[in-house]
């Protein structure tokens, strides 16, 4: 069965172009385009993966993060996050609160975020 | 003019105070002091204050008008001169513009100056500046910066993952041609996240919050791992790149590696980018009880000599490679030297026109410095 992925991004076009890119790969695709309804999606769809961005509306990426790992029943669902914050004190924050990697967006391309995503679900 | 001078509610300076505490016989020079806009306090030989002005006092905050003549030592009472002394210490140590946090929204810069009177000391003049304006205007600056950045990213992100999908054929095969055009639009978009990039760290660095935990490492695989990275460019323009292991093991120091390896990067990448084809780069170590040196020789176009002055400035770049090398942002190397300042190193070079140039910095060893160890650092 396809693997299940979750992308959470307010940005339109990118949570487009990366959902093509993942559903080409033969990925099942769920979106959510704020941390809100990040949240709802998690619980309602159980996804295998979630590639979750920081800056959101309403509640940010490190508060969904937060709220997923508190949550036995989702606390094991690996997290990527991908997201413009680069600086250093952002990826240890969101490496410490249990995400399992940190991909820069205008670091990667989507190849290698697809790359990260099989390396992390295998 | 001081009579003027309109009274503001921060600015509770007295005039007519002031002048009442003004000595009869008050020259115009005390009366400049008087209302000078700064504080100033001047110490005898003995540590005993000798003049303050009514600046001084508000910045100090010291209500007592009769403290002509209390030693250094008393006046400590005051909470505020006791951090005061924290700068220059007991012993009035010349100190030019350190900053002070008198307060979270007060910051104020200290200078202490020794009096000298025909050949001898006669005493220090203390002078306060308050610069909390200053500071705001700055942290706001920098914030702008990265928010603007952090902004620039998205759009620089949607534009590399379609041309990389376009390139990669996901969304229809491409001609040749289309291949080419759409490969410098890469390239050229790539440019721009490093642009965004070297922004980040700039306005990193003027807020002050620039390196992360230092941890003991091994520096010559940092200024190897850069090499490698810079392999293919390197190959590319045909220049030979000599890697001198140090003689002798290195010992650890304390970096924040991935910092350091940007100001390595900088300073390499300028070695390759202004040299000709077929150029000689020559990487090295050296190293002393004190600290451990990196060098990094090349033989490509060389700094100006009128130049030479400017060449850590911050979006400063040379005359000579602009009309060469059109790009570039004139940051590298106030990046670099901003970095390896942090680390408490010095950057330095010698360089001739057309010759070529020597970077070299060096990072102190931790046994010297055991403050690395406990004091905070960034």
């Amino acid at each position: 069965m396809a693997k299940k992925i979750l992308i959470i991004e307010d940005d339109k076009f990118l949570r487009e172009l990366i959902s093509q890119k993942l559903s080409k790969e033969g990925y099942d695709i769920k979106e959510a385009v704020d941390g809100e309804k990040g949240v709802k999606a998690v619980k309602d769809e159980k996804p295998d993966l979630i590639l979750l961005d920081l800056i959101l509306p309403g509640i940010d990426g490190f508060e969904v993060l937060a709220k997923i790992k508190e949550d036995p029943g989702l606390s094991s669902i690996p997290v990527i996050i991908l997201s413009n914050l680069g600086q250093k004190d952002d990826i240890e924050r969101g490496l410490k609160m249990g995400a399992d990697d940190y991909l820069i967006k205008a670091h990667s391309t989507p190849p290698e975020i697809i790359e990260k995503i099989r390396s992390v679900i295998k | 003019m001081f009579w003027k001078k309109k009274k503001t509610k921060r600015d509770n300076l007295d005039i007519d105070k002031a002048k009442s505490v003004m000595p009869d016989n008050g020259n115009i020079l005390m009366a400049i002091v008087y209302y000078l806009t700064d504080g100033i306090l001047v110490f005898d030989k003995g540590n005993k204050l000798s003049l303050i002005n009514p600046k001084a006092q508000e910045i100090l905050d010291i209500e007592n008008k009769n403290i002509i003549g209390t030693s250094l030592l008393d006046l400590c009472r005051n909470s505020r001169v006791q951090l005061l002394t924290t700068v220059f210490g007991g012993g009035f140590k010349e100190t030019e513009k350190k900053e002070l946090e008198i307060s979270q929204d007060f910051i104020i810069e200290v200078s202490s100056i020794s009096l000298v009177i025909n050949r001898e000391k006669t005493g220090t003049l203390v002078i306060l500046h308050d610069i909390t304006k200053q500071k705001m205007i700055e942290r706001l600056k920098s914030e702008f910066v990265t928010v603007a950045a952090h902004q620039l990213r998205t759009p620089a992100s949607a534009v590399k993952w379609t041309i990389k999908m376009l390139l990669d054929g996901d969304i229809g095969e491409l001609t040749e041609n289309q291949k080419e055009s759409l490969d410098i639009a890469y390239k050229t978009n790539e440019k721009m996240i490093r642009l965004v990039n070297d922004l980040l760290n700039v306005a990193q660095i003027e807020e002050g919050k620039y390196l992360s935990k230092l941890v003991l490492s091994d520096i010559e695989e940092v200024v190897y791992s850069v090499i490698e990275s810079y392999k293919k460019m390197i190959d590319d323009k045909g220049i030979k790149l000599e890697f001198n292991k140090p003689e002798e093991k290195l010992p650890k120091l304390l970096l924040d590696k991935e910092k350091m390896a940007i100001a390595v990067g900088n300073l390499l990448d300028n070695a390759v980018r202004y040299n000709k084809k077929g150029g000689k780069i020559i990487v090295s170590f050296s190293i002393n009880d004190k600290e451990v040196e990196v060098k990094i020789e090349d033989n490509g176009f060389g700094i100006l000599e009128n130049q030479k002055d400017k060449i850590f400035t911050k979006f400063f770049r040379g005359a000579n490679i602009v009309r060469i090398e059109t790009e570039g942002t004139g940051l590298g190397l106030y990046i670099s030297k901003n970095i390896i300042e942090a680390h408490r190193g010095r950057i330095w070079f010698q360089s001739k026109e057309k010759k070529g140039s020597v970077f070299c910095f060096s990072i102190p060893i931790k046994e010297k410095f055991g403050e690395f160890l406990t004091g905070e650092f960034y």
